[in-house]
């Protein structure tokens, strides 16, 4: 099918940089992710892909084509592309089998090819039977399925997906995200996904790409990235997690912030250290190296989410039920970090958190 | 919420509350119902008490004796000098004239009158005849505007007998030429060529002291006649000092009776609809702004709607039979249809490409182009209509005198002449496509691009996706716009008046503006003419606002929009180009032209030839107590009615945006009806019902104007804080009342503040088109209450061109000023 070759490609709106030095191979067949906050600029690179935006600087290859870049640029009807919109984007004046058709009537496609095609993909989103309705007749699922469709009919090497599920119910957004990714097995095209939602992400790509203020934070498969963050950003952005400063010294180390307590460590880093540890990986233990006390605790059914007083600071530690048995509030506690991350110290955790407010 | 908390309150009373209710409602209908009855009983005391008309003519004429006693030496020897067969007929055609003239002021007259006539001694009778004739025209004769009256003062002695001789002649001849200053008549038939004829002749008798004088008398006779009949009747004995009251107010009393009654009918059916029967402040707000529109908007379009098909109290459609098997008026009517039809189709040609260009692609210089088209807006027309008159006019028009040059053509008038029917339809264009232009505009940016991204990549190229997607979509807004340029076109009247009428191309909007110079009798004909326009108007509006408000797709995504924007590569340089010098020709040109006429001394020559470039036109007219008068006039009533509108707006915005109150929709209805019908017909209607006819006495009074602006401007105001307040979620007032902060003080801490560049644009939105009106005020200034945009029209038609150029340029700075006001007082948020 379809590869996706980037190369260097920068982006900025008057002083704005919205993308810089984007540097990436999307191989065929693959099911690729743009993750990251609002405003993050994953957009914009789906944008340039598509032809909606030009690059400031770099170059775009689609199948080694150049198509972005220099004094080329293949404009967006010339690139064989499918795409979902955000707010699905389907014609109010035409219906969903007129919809659907589109891009093979612009096409010149003879009347009964184009009949087959239409309804071949209707079949696919399970949309047969609303072939003549207008699309304000339809549900927003069904209006989402329609812009599939439409994207789908015309065989496209490349599928861009723009937050297609953000404006759907939870529900729906769930199934539907299974039934893009059949699809996406089923064709075999290469597809190229923007979200914010993590789970979405999570759920279908082969790979993910997490972005923040224009620039890849890390680039891997789902568990790479969620077990193994490249800085504190993408550990945050990812699932719970909270941040300690330490120093490292002499395989320990020793938080400021909880009286002088300190945890084993035998890693590289030494010096003032930034700790990541995620709620879920500290468990209670009569051993555990650190000693705080309970001080509030919160039933959430499979699991108990507790704030733990060490020293000055509070931990919040995600216990599963058994492990607390007997716990009551006040009371003082022992617990051990099963596993935990160290970053630098070098103020990127203030600069984060600064945005995020 | 409030309604919940009244009806707590109400609780333990619940069961009586209701019925007090009840017995209050049917008390207030009661009130109404014995005001009406007392009105109408002392209308027929007045009726029957012997008082007759014929006392009444008594008391007009002697109020009118001191100013016609001038006239009467003057006369004798007039129609001395005509020969005895000509003098027998204009004799006979007085009379005619005499009796119809009687009959429309008061039914029922034409026999007494008669009567007055034939006891008179022989040798008198013409004299008297002139006289009653004159009486009679001073209270309901057709309008000469003070500019007739001083053209024809200011003919020399020779001239003026010639005048007065012509105009005689002309009474009885319908062939013999008349001189300038009758101008109007020559295009009249029949009895309305007389009636004309006759007022300038009287005119022309007292030009001596004719204006203020004369309309000072106007109106103190119509106020006073029939309190001057009750104090008569008093002293005769014939009724006592209370029925005095009621006699000399009796159509007040009714008018005030039927109100009541109608707001006590209309309270019930409110709250039979609300079920509750406690009575909510609101409703008190809507029924006052309710009872306005309905005494100033719904009974002037319903009478003048009863008049035309009732002409006579019964049903006939001889008005329009008349109206419409007359030449004339036939020709009024192609013109109009021709000329809205082809500016609706031209300005919606150029609008479209236009709007596209600026919004959606990447010309140079779009937000410069969009200003400069929107300006156009704001500019009053009819002074497009003067710059193009002196570009296009036939013999010295600028662009005729170029092409002459550059064809090498003879100084044969010519090739092009703005006085015709396509000249008018490209005038009419230049000022009304900008009504196109933003609908059309304001659709485009709304439009959600992805919409148009999902076509392109699909496979459609941009023209293809401008084809298939952005012009079926921008389909219903694109009528809308045609619609809107279709009737402002329409119902305009500076452009022809000023274009088409020194052609001779009459629209229905001037030949009802002429019927109503003519007087009471012609005044059913300009009904019939203004009962077509309205019809034609309301049926568009209907169109616009119920059909295609339910086709509109509706497009606006949560997201902020970006518009998607073409880029037009090879072809961006050669549009803008002509964008460009389309802009100059549309805008710059007609305006440089105005600016450059006002400093000229003969507009035949360029400004720069020796001797031909002066400020006395900008000095002697910005020196005028008279044009400093009508400025004033102007800012006033602009400033009142931008008021008063945008205090009715701000209230009604509250009632639609934040109450669920029952009826709330009716004042909008009402108020949409008004800003939709045409100018001409408001102020007929007007002029038809506020003379006291119907209890109320406003004509010739600023009045009258500021509530002919309300109604057709009021409305502009309103859509603009609506969607303001629309914008503003209601939780951040509940949060403040949440706060403790009570209504009033949410209104003034939180809503206030946060519409209020809304209510400073809505305030100008009314302002502006109100400061510069010349359509309705046309028909109802007197010369107290001239306006300035008036005034330039006078000066334009009677006076001289440059001098009305400065003062046209005048107003155009006071525009652009207070355009940069309110840009700056919304912080760039608003400008027009």
């Amino acid at each position: 099918m379809a590869t996706v070759t980037i190369k260097n490609v920068s982006k900025t709106f008057g002083d704005n940089v919205v993308l810089r030095d984007f540097n990436e191979t999307f191989q065929d067949g693959e099911f690729v992710t743009l993750l990251g906050p609002s405003g993050c600029g994953k957009t914009t690179m789906l944008r340039i892909i598509a032809g909606f935006e030009k690059p400031t600087s770099g170059e775009v290859y689609i199948d080694d084509q150049l198509v972005s870049g220099g004094k080329t640029f293949v404009p967006p009807e010339k690139r064989s592309i499918g795409m979902v919109f955000q707010s699905y984007a389907v014609w109010p004046h035409m219906n969903v089998f007129d919809n659907v058709a589109y891009p093979l009537t612009i096409k010149k496609t003879p009347k009964s090819t184009i009949k087959e095609n239409v309804d071949r993909v209707l079949e696919i989103v399970h949309l047969s039977q609303y072939a003549q309705r207008l699309p304000n007749q339809l549900s927003g699922g069904q209006q989402q399925r329609v812009a599939l469709a439409r994207a789908l009919v015309a065989a496209p090497k490349l599928l861009l997906l723009d937050e297609p599920l953000s404006n759907l119910d939870a529900k729906l957004r769930e199934s539907m995200r299974f039934e893009i990714k059949e699809i996406q097995k089923k064709l075999g095209i290469t597809v190229v996904y923007v979200t914010h939602d993590q789970t979405e992400a999570m759920a279908m790509s082969d790979r993910i790409f997490l972005i923040n203020r224009g620039v890849v934070q890390q680039c891997g498969t789902p568990e790479q990235i969620y077990n193994e963050p490249a800085n504190q950003f993408v550990a945050d952005f990812l699932g719970k997690v909270d941040f300690f400063k330490g120093e490292a010294a002499n395989g320990r180390i020793v938080f400021p912030g909880m009286g002088g307590q300190s945890i084993a460590y035998d890693g590289p880093r030494t010096g003032k250290v930034e700790v990541a540890i995620r709620p879920e990986s500290i468990y209670f233990a009569p051993d555990g190296e650190l000693e705080g006390t309970l001080e509030a605790q919160y039933y959430l059914g499979d699991v108990d989410d507790c704030r733990v007083r060490v020293g000055d600071t509070l931990v919040r530690v995600i216990a599963n039920g058994y492990e607390y048995k007997g716990l009551k509030e006040g009371q003082p506690v022992r617990m051990h970090v099963r596993s935990f991350m160290v970053f630098e110290d070098n103020g990127l955790l203030e600069q984060m958190l600064k945005i995020q407010t | 919420m409030k309604n919940a908390t009244a009806a707590q309150k109400a609780l333990p009373g619940q069961s009586r509350a209701p019925l007090m209710t009840k017995i209050g409602l049917a008390l207030v209908f009661a009130l109404g119902i014995a005001v009406i009855v007392l009105g109408m009983s002392g209308q027929r005391v007045y009726d029957t008490s012997g008082f007759s008309a014929e006392s009444a003519y008594s008391a007009i004429y002697s109020l009118g004796k001191d100013v016609r006693s001038t006239w009467e030496q003057q006369l004798q020897p007039l129609l001395a000098a005509l020969p005895e067969e000509q003098r027998t007929q204009t004799d006979a055609a007085v009379r005619s004239l005499v009796d119809a003239a009687w009959e429309s002021a008061a039914p029922g007259s034409a026999k007494k009158v008669e009567e007055l006539l034939s006891s008179a001694p022989e040798n008198d009778r013409a004299a008297l005849a002139y006289k009653l004739l004159s009486a009679a025209y001073l209270v309901n004769g057709p309008k000469v505007s003070t500019a007739q009256k001083k053209e024809i003062a200011a003919l020399s002695d020779a001239d003026f007998a010639a005048f007065q001789q012509a105009v005689l002649n002309g009474v009885t001849d319908e062939s013999a030429a008349l001189p300038p200053a009758a101008a109007k008549a020559a295009d009249l038939q029949g009895q309305e060529r007389q009636a004309m004829l006759m007022q300038l002749l009287l005119t022309s008798f007292d030009t001596s002291d004719s204006g203020d004088a004369v309309n000072a008398l106007k109106k103190g006779v119509r106020d006073k006649a029939k309190q001057l009949d009750a104090f008569r009747m008093i002293a005769n004995g014939e009724v006592s000092w209370l029925w005095q009251l009621i006699v000399s107010n009796s159509r007040t009393a009714v008018l005030v009776g039927i109100v009541i009654a109608l707001d006590a009918l209309l309270l019930t059916l409110l709250m039979l609809w609300d079920k509750s029967w406690i009575i909510d402040v609101k409703w008190i707000f809507i029924l006052l702004i309710v009872d306005f529109l309905l005494l100033f908007q719904l009974m002037p379009l319903v009478y003048m709607v009863i008049k035309a098909f009732f002409p006579e109290g019964q049903f006939s459609l001889e008005t329009f039979e008349r109206l419409y098997t007359y030449s004339l008026n036939l020709d009024a009517l192609t013109n109009t249809l021709i000329a809205a039809f082809a500016t609706m189709i031209l300005g919606t040609l150029l609008a479209f490409p236009l709007a596209w260009l600026v919004g959606r692609t990447n010309l140079y210089g779009k937000k410069f182009f969009r200003a400069l088209f929107v300006l156009t807006y704001m500019v009053p027309p009819y002074v497009g209509a003067m710059a193009w008159l002196r570009l296009l006019n036939p013999n010295v028009g600028t662009i005729n005198q170029w092409l002459r040059v550059l064809f090498g053509l003879s100084d044969a008038p010519g090739p092009l002449n703005v006085y015709t029917l396509p000249g008018m339809v490209w005038v009419l264009t230049s000022f009304y496509y900008p009504y196109a232009f933003i609908t059309i505009s304001r659709a485009m940016e709304k439009m959600d691009p992805s919409l148009e991204e999902a076509s392109r990549i699909s496979g459609g190229s941009p023209l293809k996706t401008l084809f298939t997607i952005t012009l079926p979509m921008m389909m219903p807004s694109l009528i809308a716009g045609a619609l809107l340029v279709f009737v402002s076109a329409m119902s305009c009247y500076g452009i022809p008046s000023i274009i088409g009428s020194p052609g001779r191309v009459h629209t229905v909007t001037t030949r009802i503006v002429e019927y109503v110079s003519l007087g009471q009798q012609a005044l059913n004909d300009a009904t019939g003419m203004a009962v077509f326009l309205m019809v034609m108007a309301l049926i568009i509006l209907f169109i616009s606002d119920v059909v295609l408000a339910k086709k509109q797709y509706i497009t606006v995504s949560g997201k902020s929009v970006r518009p998607a924007i073409v880029d037009l590569r090879s072809w961006r340089v050669p549009l803008t180009v002509i964008v460009g010098i389309f802009a100059v020709i549309m805008i710059f040109i007609p305006f440089a032209t105005i600016f450059a006429t006002s400093f000229k001394i003969d507009i035949g020559k360029t400004m720069f030839e020796p001797n031909n470039f002066t400020l006395t036109n900008w000095t002697t007219v910005f020196s005028r107590t008279e044009t400093m008068n009508c400025l004033k006039n102007s800012l006033i009533y602009a400033s009142v009615t931008a008021t008063v509108g945008i205090v009715i707006a701000c209230t009604m915005s509250y009632l639609l945006q934040r109450t669920r109150v029952k009826g709330r929709k009716i004042p909008d209805f009402l108020i949409t009806l008004g800003s939709g019908t045409p100018s001409v017909v408001i102020a007929l209607g007007l002029i038809m019902t506020m003379k006291g006819n119907f209890g109320i006495n406003i004509y010739n009074t600023a009045y009258i104007m500021i509530i002919a602006y309300l109604i057709k401007y009021m409305m502009m105001g309103m859509r603009t804080v609506v969607s303001a307040m629309s914008q503003i979620h209601v939780s951040l007032e509940e949060c403040s009342q949440i706060a403790g902060a009570s209504w009033m003080k949410t209104m003034f801490r939180i809503t206030g503040p946060l519409i209020f560049p809304s209510i400073a644009a809505g305030w100008f939105l009314i302002f502006i088109p109100s400061f510069y009106e010349l359509s309705m005020t046309t028909l109802l200034y007197s010369s107290t209450t001239k306006t300035i945009g008036f005034q330039l029209y006078e000066y334009w038609t009677f006076t001289s061109q440059p001098m009305s150029c400065a003062m046209a340029f005048g107003i155009l700075l006071i525009v652009v000023a207070l355009n940069f006001i309110l840009n700056r007082l919304t912080k760039g948020e608003f400008s027009i």
